[in-house]
């Protein structure tokens, strides 16, 4: 079967780098998808990607940290796609279709 | 679930608040009713579609020249949408767009252009004038939401709505939870707003990640679905949406492309979007997607976008502009390792949508009449989720009309019904029973299987025996959805949207077989019908939910969409 979901579980998009994160919860309040979750009001603790297979690449947790110190890391599923087109446009077998007339 | 139920009174309850929800909030406010707003989100400042951004805002402004009245561009709709559109709704929605358009501005949206002080306007997607203004829209979302939190409305934020409550055709409430602390709210109200956008996660995409798509994947039809099963008529549930993205990466910012210049071209180099239509590469995104597909599917693929022939400045003013729609954009480049100023970008389609069928004001979803309301007396909805939709300009301005209609909705003095005491817990009890379970099968194997067989049998080449072969599938899912676990509440939100996701793509497939015949080519294409048949299906396909599953029916588009609503047909007699 084709697991969609569960085959990025092992790739993180959203890197936080710890050296820079200042802890301020902004990534987890702008999340779309509620996948970002940091600890409100507890100055040690990192940002943790809870969901990182529920990511929509939107950037929106690395357009609004104050020090820049989230990186959207894209897979190379995303990068260097080799999936063929036509594997997205339906199947059809030769007996689904009624012979057209002429 | 021993979990206690909060119980909010209100005036208006909106479900998702993204631009069209805030829309109609705000008329609302502004006339001092009482406003509860549920979005997934955090802040409204940033919640939905266009949370992150906007580039682009399709709006008559009567400057003057002739197309930039309403009724020029009214008068081209029926064409544009291949003859089935909603035209009372639409007209009233075009009428509104310029007070809409000052009213934005009224809130802070800058929609000039800084380098000329002026309004960038552009002609695309087969618009016959300059409608879209190209604009700098990153805190576009941020000035509506903070309207409405100005204006004192209650915000239940990361709140997901399950359920609308309805009694004899009415609706006066909401249930909805809170995804992390798991806390329910029973939200009474004299009227409900449905606006959670358009069905994603519905189809497979070149990258196979299901959250990777091009409108927001955490827009999972939850409007349409609550509204079905309220019993509200949704209608134009077969057209699908797909765009055209850098392959491996579906994202939005096809319109800024095309509308500066950009060319397709096949592996021959052939610049072929001419010979699908007289535009190229202005056509409808409809048109720009089935041509893509019909090279594919002549064996012409790869398919690239060639920005290479563009002056400096073009490309300049491309790539300053890039990360509007879609923040990561230049990083996919930059790591992917390619320069549209020098390389030609393979591109592939997205995964399809229920959304609008890449035309504008033909909607898919909840059936709306002039007010934005459904067929359910109370219940209104606006945005992708409503049968009139274009972009967040239509959201905006339907969603406007919604909060407006409202206003007056409620002047009318009644009786508000309530839940009986015993009965909101079952309703929660039943909503939450996959907590109860977390061990029971996952919503991503599920949601995998609704995504497989929708692309393989309901997606762009459509058959008799396909669509059946779909619903086979989608009512055996429909059958194990109640046992899908839960770890959490955020899982539970999960659950929910697989289950609407699941329920939306069972009304494409019944919508889809019943319209015999094509239209508006890869939105609705029929191989076993190949032909469009004006003579038996210039008709809206509507469905309901009845005993025995969705009713399907039609009414010819010439008709508006609320002649099929149980209060039109009173007033005729019938």
């Amino acid at each position: 079967m084709d697991s969609q979901g569960g085959a990025l579980a092992a790739h993180n998009p959203i890197q936080i780098d710890p050296n820079s994160c200042i802890r301020c919860t902004l990534c987890d309040w702008v999340c779309p998808g509620d996948i970002i979750y940091k600890e409100e009001g507890d100055r040690e603790t990192l940002p943790v990607v809870a969901f990182p297979d529920e990511c929509w690449y939107c950037g929106h947790c690395e357009s609004v940290c104050p020090t820049d110190a989230i990186t959207i890391v894209f897979p190379e599923r995303m990068l260097n796609n080799t999936t063929d087109v036509l594997t997205l446009l339906g199947t059809i077998e030769p007996g689904d279709v009624p012979a057209m007339e002429g | 679930m021993s979990d206690s139920v909060i119980r909010l009174e209100t005036d208006v309850v909106v479900v998702g608040g993204g631009v069209a929800g805030c829309m109609a909030a705000i008329p609302a406010l502004e006339a001092g009713m009482g406003v509860v707003i549920c979005d997934k989100g955090k802040l409204l400042e940033r919640s939905g579609s266009v949370g992150g951004g906007v580039d682009h805002y399709l709006t008559v402004m009567e400057t003057g020249p002739e197309w930039d009245t309403p009724d020029f561009l009214l008068k081209h709709i029926p064409e544009l949408t291949d003859g089935i559109v909603d035209m009372e709704v639409t007209d009233r929605v075009v009428r509104e767009m310029p007070r809409v358009l000052r009213k934005l501005e009224e809130l802070g949206v800058d929609f000039k252009d800084p380098r000329t002080g002026t309004y960038d306007r552009h002609r695309s997607f087969g618009l016959p004038g300059a409608y879209h203004i190209n604009f700098d829209g990153t805190r576009f979302k941020h000035h509506i939401g903070q309207r409405v939190r100005r204006g004192k409305a209650t915000v239940l934020a990361r709140t997901m709505g399950v359920q609308v409550l309805v009694e004899d055709g009415r609706a006066y409430g909401v249930l909805a939870f809170d995804i992390r602390a798991g806390t329910w709210y029973y939200v009474r109200a004299r009227a409900v707003v449905l606006s959670t956008g358009d069905v994603n996660r519905l189809s497979k995409n070149a990258s196979g990640l299901a959250f990777d798509s091009w409108h927001c994947p955490y827009n999972t039809g939850d409007a349409q679905a609550m509204g079905y099963r309220a019993g509200a008529t949704l209608a134009n549930m077969e057209f699908t949406e797909t765009t055209l993205t850098p392959k491996g990466f579906s994202t939005q910012g096809l319109n800024a492309l095309v509308s500066l210049g950009a060319y397709f071209l096949n592996r021959q180099g052939e610049r072929f979007m001419f010979r699908y239509d007289p535009k190229g590469e202005n056509a409808r995104r409809a048109v720009l997607a089935d041509g893509v597909i019909n090279e594919y599917l002549e064996g012409n693929g790869p398919i690239y976008l060639d920005c290479r022939h563009l002056p400096a400045d073009v490309l300049d003013h491309m790539e300053e502009t890039l990360q509007i729609d879609r923040h990561t954009l230049p990083a996919f480049y930059r790591q992917k390792g390619v320069d549209f100023r020098t390389d030609p970008i393979e591109v592939s389609i997205s995964e399809l949508s229920i959304r609008r069928s890449g035309l504008y004001f033909r909607g898919s979803g909840i059936a709306v009449d002039v007010n934005a309301e459904s067929s359910v007396r109370g219940l209104f909805s606006a945005g992708d989720s409503a049968t009139v939709s274009g972009g967040i300009a239509g959201a905006a301005t339907l969603g406007h009309i919604a909060g407006e209609s409202i206003v007056q909705y409620l002047k009318e003095p009644r009786t508000l019904p309530d839940v009986a005491a015993g009965e909101l817990a079952g309703l929660t009890a039943a909503a939450a029973v996959h907590l109860e379970q977390p061990d029971g099968p996952s919503w991503r194997a599920f949601e995998d299987r609704i995504r497989a067989t929708v692309t393989d049998h309901a997606g762009v080449r459509r058959t008799e025996k396909g669509l059946r072969l779909a619903l086979d599938t989608l009512h055996a899912l429909g059958r194990e959805e109640a046992n899908l676990g839960a770890a959490h509440h955020h899982d539970l939100m999960r659950v929910h949207e697989a289950r609407n996701i699941r329920l939306n793509a069972e009304l494409l497939a019944e919508a889809a077989l019943e319209r015999k015949e094509s239209r508006t080519g890869s939105a609705h294409r029929r191989m076993d019908f190949p032909g469009t048949d004006d003579e038996h299906w210039r008709s809206f396909v509507l469905v309901d939910r009845t005993d025995d599953g969705p009713g399907v029916r039609t009414l010819p588009a010439r008709d508006p969409l609320s002649a099929a609503f149980p209060r039109s047909r009173q007033q005729n007699g019938g």
